[in-house]
């Protein structure tokens, strides 16, 4: 059974075809992660399987729902059973660490202020941060802060899918090894489905039970982790040793 | 060669206008049958109505305090070469109620508040907030779009009428105080010529005017790509497109009303 299926999927911006027929599944409680160098469509991808940029063509099934004909309330109920981790964590400026987790439970599950505070309280010592900056805004905390209060906010509804956009980007080491930490407790501990984009190698050894390498717009390459440090595929190979000479870089 | 490169250029920036206008029209009736559609989100609502009401209240105000003021010395300057200083009242709130209310409000708050929303909704978009309400399932054009559109609508009209009454006030003050006016003969000359039209005529403008600068001003942030420089770039152009229009459509509404 997968909980995400995506077949052929394509997406272009005018004369620009950034994927050229993506197909990938991800499995109930498996760590999905796609690799891919910069520019190589890897968000747009992650943005048209959660709908944020519509498919120019191919399908995406999430929970068995075809999401490009599901009516908008359906995809409402079913976008809350799935958390996403933007690349800059994308907390609302305007509200408080509390009002930003409790956001989705308040508008979409119909939770008062107060649950939702309550349960915001709960998810952020999940993430091990203290429920003293509750009534902090976003321009109060640091960037590692802010990406766990997002991470709070991405697992408030209980999801049984997070999406991980660039989940290490603009960290440092130690703050990465423990945003690494968090997404393998989901995984494995909460036993949420995970699908990430990255290009940080360390991240990708931590978080991932299978790899995709998105390259030209396709996956060219998929395989479990610990395959990826043993296959003789080039692009891979130059991907994970970040050598300057190899498929990615000829002709550049 | 030259005129046909000519009719290229011309060419483009017809095409770019009628997109543009077709981008702003799908944006429209996006916002509107999205919003008019439960749930309500009051609390946005109740947010816009005390950033677009309150807060421009002492901006507006003293615009219209100094406008009034001057318009008096003005009209006295030009109006005692003919002995004709009584009339100086009624000009002042004609003008005040029927043009320079509802202009220079607007004009105002498209300064103060068109740009404060297209930076704050383009700094939204840029940073990828907007994605995630659409992710924590809040539709954006509701929660971001729709309350800023009605109450920029339903309060702009009361920003113009503070706005008369405030500059009438101001010719009151320099016309009583200062040039030596009797008091009970300048607000008698006031209000002898006053019609219920002349202060209509100027809400309505100032529905319309309030449409405008908060249509221009969420469409241009929602528009915004390209971090800090097209936050930047889509608040000067969501200023400058208001005020045209404004003004554009002061000179059609006038011909219209009157």
């Amino acid at each position: 059974m997968y909980v995400i299926e995506v077949e052929n999927l394509t997406k272009s911006f005018g004369k620009n075809h950034v994927l050229n027929g993506v197909s990938l599944k991800l499995g109930k409680g498996e760590s999905y992660v796609i690799i891919g160098g910069s520019g190589s469509g890897k968000s747009v991808l992650l943005k048209s399987i959660i709908g944020i940029l519509t498919p120019t063509s191919g399908t995406v099934t999430i929970n068995g729902n075809e999401m490009t004909s599901l009516p908008q309330k359906k995809r409402d109920k079913l976008m809350l059973k799935c958390g996403i981790l933007f690349q800059g964590g994308a907390l609302f400026d305007s509200l408080t660490v509390a009002d930003n987790i409790g956001f989705g439970l308040v508008y979409g599950c119909g939770y008062s202020k107060k649950q939702a505070r309550e349960v915001a309280r709960e998810k952020l010592h999940d993430v091990n941060l203290n429920d003293d900056i509750l009534d902090k805004y976003p321009s109060e905390l640091s960037g590692g802060m802010k990406k766990r209060v997002a991470l709070a906010r991405a697992i408030a509804t209980n999801p049984d899918i997070i999406f991980f956009d660039e989940p290490t980007t603009g960290l440092d080491p130690i703050t990465s090894g423990m945003i690494n930490e968090l997404i393998v407790k989901c995984t494995k501990e909460m036993g949420i489905s995970a699908l990430s984009i990255t290009h940080d190698i360390n991240s990708l050894k931590h978080i991932s039970d299978r790899v995709g390498l998105l390259f030209g717009g396709k996956i060219i390459w998929e395989g479990f982790n610990k395959d990826l440090w043993k296959t003789d595929n080039p692009y891979v190979r130059q991907f994970v040793t970040g050598s300057l000479t190899g498929p990615f870089t000829d002709g550049k | 060669m030259k005129i046909i490169n000519f009719l290229i250029v011309i060419g483009k920036i017809f095409i770019n206008f009628l997109k543009t206008t077709g981008n702003l029209a799908v944006f429209l009736f996006k916002s509107l049958i999205l919003g008019l559609r439960p749930p309500y989100y009051w609390r946005q609502i109740l947010l816009q109505t005390i950033q677009i009401g309150y807060y421009s209240l002492p901006v507006v105000g003293l615009t219209a305090l100094f406008t009034g003021m001057a318009m008096t010395l003005q009209c006295y300057d030009g109006f005692s070469s003919f002995t004709s200083e009584g009339a100086i009242p009624s000009v002042v709130m004609i003008a005040m109620t029927r043009e320079l209310g509802p202009v220079l409000a607007s004009l105002m708050v498209a300064g103060r508040l068109g740009a404060s929303m297209t930076a704050e909704i383009g700094t939204m978009r840029v940073t990828e907030q907007i994605d995630a309400l659409s992710s924590l399932s809040v539709n954006p054009y509701k929660y971001l779009v729709f309350p800023r559109i009605l109450t920029g609508t339903l309060l702009m009209p009361f920003l113009v009428f503070i706005d008369d009454v405030i500059g009438i006030l101001g010719g009151y003050l320099v016309g009583v105080y200062h040039l030596g006016f009797n008091s009970a003969n300048y607000i008698h000359n006031t209000f002898i010529s006053m019609s219920m039209w002349d202060v209509m005529s100027g809400l309505i403008k100032g529905a319309v005017f309030g449409f405008v600068i908060c249509l221009m001003g969420c469409y241009q942030g929602f528009s915004s790509k390209g971090g800090a420089e097209g936050v930047g770039r889509a608040t000067t152009n969501s200023v400058v497109t208001s005020s045209i229009v404004i003004l554009l459509l002061d000179g059609i509404l006038t011909f219209v009303l009157f």
